[in-house]
């Protein structure tokens, strides 16, 4: 049969996001493929050139809606480095507990958008219900629903509200069990089953060359995490390990080990979480005033030319990079470059060569279960 | 209890990883720093500047002989006021962590307090500063590390720096049809409001227009 490209996206469901996947079809079977991206290029880098080291952070939260918290982190990471702010360990440990409620929230929204993928509506329904309990602990700190604009430079902006601490608690225990009945539906599911086993195979090694990281590579059998790899904050302090799955053939992980790890990666977020809580200092009913020496240290404004900033982290999606340059505009007061890399930026492409002799009716099984988020993407 | 790396264990691999690149590139007149970071944990890491003729041979040697996997970014910058040496730089960003394939039914379990050797991750930064002028050039590393593709296509599309070698070059964040020698992060072009007074001055936007409107580099 004659071979042929068809095009989906940028707009179609399998995309989550505005991108397009041309695909080379030989009847029912991908040949080639080609991922074309930008559809949402803002210029942030550019833009962050002329803001200064406290107005960059909203931008950052508005790199992925979806894990604004997260992101924002990552960013006031490099720009500690750079102008050499400490930060206080209440701090980091309010830090912790907001970028985990964040992860929770975002791998909701993530099964909830793979659920209809592989056509189980339900699932939708359940995760956005569930993500709306963490969602509001994320208010109740950035007083936004979705961009926060809450870890500052040298700490945090406000302290954690009178009662939010037995709120998390309690929505984590409840969440605890909400896991096992996504469980029992999906698991004993036959159609979610045959459409994730055996499907989208990628091993540790092709992964990491082709610079894909997080969940995906501790998928396929290796627990590889930023978070004890590259040490930040204080997840030394807290009881978790990293989420790994075994993969189910020498050809690396499936989707079904991708979906399995990201699980196992909720429990871990909560079994995190209710250690924090126990372990913050100066009290978890407590409430500090903004500004207090508990919350926050008071960091330079001004980076000298010459002085770089680099974070590492662990996103939800993979890990994050920020390199900061100082010495820009304002005598230092802004940075002379930002750059950012984005996860999903280098995973996209990679996904879209490994659909490469499959059915075109497995690329949205494929594609949803490396969790791609475009705003991060494109930047 | 989550795993973690020590600061002994990391002072360790950064000596060891600058030591081993100080005795294969000895007569190469490269830089080999160890540099602490400032903030968080102050951990270590390597930076290494050196000439775009001497970066495969770094790059192959990281590769290979130091079990580097993992490109994670490539940022290029400009500096017009840099001086006829520095008029461009590129910054490699790469990791090394202890990844790989493993049987059917089975997962490494790293406990990261007693990894040893090759297997610490190590952070290394490569610098290498380009002449001024209107082509800067480095040659690409796509072959050596898979993930250097995507990140030379976007550094090429918004800073303009040319990756010798690199096949498949094409736009990837800025649109398809933008103009030949259009890479928006080069400093000559400025965004439309540079400074937010300027947004005061004209609050419903009337007068809003790139202020490199129709010049191309």
């Amino acid at each position: 049969m004659a071979e042929m490209w068809i095009t989906m996206g940028p707009q179609h469901p399998m995309t989550h996001g505005l991108w397009t996947l041309r695909v080379k079809v030989d009847g029912e079977t991908v040949t080639d493929t080609e991922a074309e991206l930008g559809y949402i290029h803002r210029g942030v880098e550019k833009i962050c050139e002329s803001r200064d080291f406290t107005q960059i952070t909203p931008y950052c939260d508005r790199l992925c809606y979806v894990s604004a918290m997260t992101w924002a982190h990552s960013y006031v990471m490099a720009a500690e480095d750079l102008l050499e702010a400490e930060v206080p360990e209440r701090a980091e440990y309010i830090r912790l507990m907001a970028a985990e409620v964040q992860r929770l929230a975002s791998h909701l929204m993530w099964l909830g958008a793979f659920g209809p993928d592989i056509g189980n509506l339900t699932l939708m329904t359940w995760c956005l219900r569930d993500r709306e309990m963490f969602l509001d602990l994320l208010q109740e700190l950035g007083g936004s629903r979705m961009h926060y604009n809450y870890p500052r430079v040298g700490g945090v902006k406000r302290d954690i509200p009178i009662g939010w601490a037995n709120r998390l608690k309690a929505k984590v225990k409840l969440f605890e069990n909400r896991i096992k009945e996504y469980e029992m539906l999906l698991d004993e599911s036959t159609i979610w089953l045959v459409r994730l086993q055996g499907v989208g195979y990628a091993t540790a090694e092709d992964q990491i060359d082709a610079g894909v990281t997080g969940p995906n590579i501790r998928a396929a059998g290796v627990n590889a995490d930023a978070r004890w790899t590259n040490p930040y904050s204080v997840y030394d302090q807290v009881d978790w390990e990293p989420a790994v799955e075994k993969p189910t053939s020498v050809k690396g992980a499936d989707c079904y080990d991708r979906y399995r790890v990201r699980m196992e990666e909720m429990r871990q977020s909560c079994r995190m979480l209710l250690d924090a809580i126990e372990k913050i200092p100066g009290g978890a009913n407590t409430h500090y005033q903004p500004g207090d020496e508990m919350l926050i240290t008071k960091a330079p404004t001004r980076a000298p030319e010459g002085a770089s900033g680099f974070s590492t982290y662990e996103c939800t999606r993979g890990v994050s990079n920020f390199y900061l340059q100082g010495g820009g505009d304002g005598r230092g007061k802004n940075p002379y470059r930002v750059s950012i890399r984005s996860p999903m930026f280098i995973t996209i492409p990679y996904v879209a060569k490994t659909m490469i002799g499959y059915k075109v009716a497995d690329i949205p099984a494929i594609m949803g279960s490396f969790d791609p988020c475009i705003g991060e993407t494109d930047r | 209890m989550g795993t973690t790396i020590t600061k002994e264990q990391n002072t360790a691999a950064a000596q060891a990883a600058a030591d081993n690149l100080a005795e294969r590139f000895a007569d190469a007149g490269m830089t080999i720093e160890i540099i602490a970071h400032s903030a968080g944990k102050k951990f270590d890491f390597v930076r290494i500047t050196c000439s775009p003729d001497q970066w495969r041979a770094v790059a192959k040697h990281l590769k290979h002989e130091m079990g580097v996997n993992h490109c994670a970014m490539v940022t290029g910058t400009h500096y017009p006021d840099g001086g006829a040496d520095r008029g461009w730089e590129v910054a490699y960003h790469l990791h090394r962590w202890p990844i790989e394939n493993v049987e059917a039914h089975t997962m490494t379990v790293h406990i990261g307090e007693s990894l040893e050797g090759d297997d610490i991750p190590m952070e290394f930064e490569i610098f290498i500063p380009l002449a001024a002028g209107d082509s800067p050039s480095v040659p690409s590393v796509q072959d050596i590390w898979v993930g250097a593709d995507w990140n030379e296509k976007e550094t090429w599309d918004l800073v303009g720096i040319d990756f010798e070698g690199h096949e498949n070059m094409h736009r990837v964040l800025n649109p398809h049809d933008s103009p030949i020698g259009f890479h928006p992060l080069q400093r000559q072009h400025k965004i439309r409001y540079h400074d937010f007074n300027e947004m005061y001055d004209d609050p419903q936007g009337f007068d809003r227009k790139p202020v490199d409107e129709g010049h191309v580099k």
